[in-house]
């Protein structure tokens, strides 16, 4: 049941999602732009974050070997 | 009607200006910190590392410092506009109160509210729920913002109203053409991403402080790492923007584009040069030197190779027509007011276009009235308006420039600092770090070079094309208007001095927990040290 609203929800969200883009995308291109790029902005941010935890990991697992 | 006092408006501008840059310097880095705690956060409950949970607290504890300074310089504002400016609110009120209502919604009940859940919130809530919180006050913030830029456009591109000649009122018509308007949008985002631009170079700067002291280096490491990153994509996007917005002032304010540009006459294209450096001397029209890049100007500004621009003196002899158009429409509302004839409507609606243009031609009237101008007087009044039009062309062109030129800086900063950080070969370039430190304040100076070019720009008008600034202004008298300025000047430069205690003590004593993360990477950053 559970997983059953969860699945509901995420379909509700990506319906919402779907119409934000349509209206937004067509009335208003540069928020729906504003909102796009913020989102990659975050998470090449913190994709940045990972890769200096990921490249930390690999240096102490190279010096131990 | 009392008599327009040219001193009380200046002063007027000037005490708008002023209390607007300073208010100014606080709002970039709130836009743009907000979304960059959203992301230190975001990389805390996703790996649940305990480095970046301290990140989001101690940069959040600056943002809290900023926001409420941020928040304390803009009430003023809003009650400038009925003190101050009372003529524009009587005639543009319809349109400006509505974003503005808004506004004070977003910041004061979505923005504060979650703001206090986001500084007390963090042992009530669980990970995910302050996280949602963190993007709501970034949300708000940003919201916020978004409906002060509504409310802005509306004044460079008045959309969705039309001028009511029973009320003498601009009346709202449309909601969405007011939200969707083109200038709006692109002005939001604009103004939006150049505060990304503004937070990810703080915070970068405050990080190379650190990391040349070698303190807090892990905290450090990883804030530069994010901030370099966040700061190169908002550069691009505030860039591309920047053109979307010269396109739009081609399109909609010729007088703007033509100031920015230094163009006296309509461009030859596609010769014409983007004038790096001059000397504008807006009384002679003309420009003592110039040193300008061939073949770039028609294509930044037109998006073609053969479309011309149009320069300020052809746009002066422009006006001409529409400034005796402009006197007819003034003359015929003043009839119909006093006698409600169809004709004088009629003749109204036939030339209600360039009725700001009959406003602008008050000043050289006799008595300041339009309707009084003598058959013979018309031309002469007619040539000593068509300069008027103009904005300070001294001015436009050069506060453009160094946001351009600070533009580009940012952008190859940026790009240094994301390769070096990639690279882990931070703290073997010192110099590089101490760059990135003193830059810290170059981004609010950018935006506030960007709005002098905005509002600067816009002159002679409060609405363009509508109304014009000189008859927008209240009729205080001089000794209140030096008074008031003095007094804000005073409480403003209190607010700054605040500010810079605050953020520099706390910057000095850096994040709390520091030592503990230190040591969980030792191996990576004493290499990285070396």
């Amino acid at each position: 049941m559970i997983i059953l609203l969860r699945c509901a929800g995420l379909g509700l969200a990506l319906v919402v999602a779907l119409l934000f883009a349509v209206f937004v995308g067509d009335q208003g291109p540069w928020y729906f732009a504003w909102a796009v790029g913020t989102v990659m902005i975050i998470l090449v941010a913190a994709a940045g974050a990972v890769l200096f935890d990921a490249q930390s990991a690999q240096h102490t697992a190279e010096e131990e070997f | 009607m009392d008599l327009i006092n040219p001193t009380v408006v200046d002063l007027s501008r000037f005490q708008f200006a002023l209390t607007a840059l300073y208010h100014f310097m606080f709002v970039p880095l709130t836009l743009g910190l907000t979304f960059m705690l959203a992301a230190m956060e975001t990389v805390y409950v996703v790996t649940g590392k305990q480095v970046y949970k301290e990140m989001a607290l101690f940069w959040g504890k600056l943002f809290g410092i900023n926001f409420a300074l941020g928040v304390a310089t803009g009430l003023t504002m809003e009650f400038e506009f009925g003190t101050n400016w009372s003529m524009y609110s009587r005639f543009f009120g319809d349109m400006f109160g509505t974003p503005l209502a808004i506004e004070g919604l977003m910041a004061f009940f979505m923005e504060s509210t979650f703001v206090g859940l986001m500084f007390f919130g963090w042992d009530r809530l669980s990970k995910p729920a302050h996280l949602a919180i963190t993007y709501l006050v970034a949300l708000g913030s940003n919201l916020s913002a978004l409906w002060i830029l509504v409310a802005n456009a509306s004044m460079n591109m008045p959309n969705g109203a039309h001028f009511d000649p029973e009320t003498l009122r601009m009346t709202f018509d449309s909601f969405v053409g007011v939200v969707f308007n083109p200038d709006a949008q692109a002005k939001f985002v604009h103004t939006s991403v150049a505060g990304y631009v503004a937070a990810s170079l703080f915070v970068m700067g405050i990080s190379a402080f650190y990391l040349l002291r070698g303190e807090h280096r892990a905290f450090a490491a990883r804030s530069f790492r994010m901030a370099a990153l966040f700061g190169i994509f908002s550069t691009v996007a505030v860039i591309t923007l920047g053109d979307v917005l010269g396109r739009l002032d081609y399109e909609h304010q010729p007088t703007k584009i033509a100031a920015i540009e230094g163009l006296w006459h309509t461009s030859k294209p596609p010769y014409e040069p983007w004038i790096v450096a001059a000397l504008p001397n807006d009384e002679k029209q003309e420009s003592s030197f110039e040193i300008g890049v061939p073949f770039v100007l028609t294509p930044l500004i037109t998006h073609s190779f053969n479309t011309p621009i149009t320069g300020m003196i052809e746009l002066e002899d422009a006006a001409a027509p529409r400034i005796a158009s402009g006197i007819k429409a003034i003359s015929a509302l003043r009839r119909y007011e006093e006698n409600h004839l169809a004709a004088d409507l009629e003749e109204f609606h036939a030339n209600q276009n360039d009725m700001g243009y009959g406003l602008l031609a008050t000043r050289h009237a006799p008595n300041q009235d339009v309707t009084a101008i003598p058959p013979e007087q018309l031309q002469t009044v007619i040539d000593q308006t068509k300069p008027d039009i103009l904005p300070n062309v001294f001015v436009t062109f050069w506060s453009f420039r160094f946001m351009v030129f600070l533009g580009v800086f940012f952008f190859v900063l940026f790009a240094m600092a994301s390769y070096l950080s990639l690279k882990n070969q931070l703290e073997r370039n010192p110099l590089f770090l101490k760059l990135c430190m003193w830059s810290i304040p170059l981004p609010i100076l950018a935006t506030e070079f960007g709005w002098i070019t905005a509002e600067a720009g816009r002159q002679p008008w409060t609405v363009f094309d509508r109304l014009p600034t000189f008859m927008s202004a209240s009729t205080h008298s001089v000794s209140y208007m030096v008074f008031s300025l003095a007094g804000f000047t005073v409480l403003y430069s209190i607010f700054i001095a605040v500010e810079l205690y605050l953020m520099f003590k706390f910057a000095r004593l850096g994040p709390e927990a520091h030592d503990q993360h230190d040591n969980a990477d030792p191996v990576h950053l004493s290499v990285v040290a070396h």
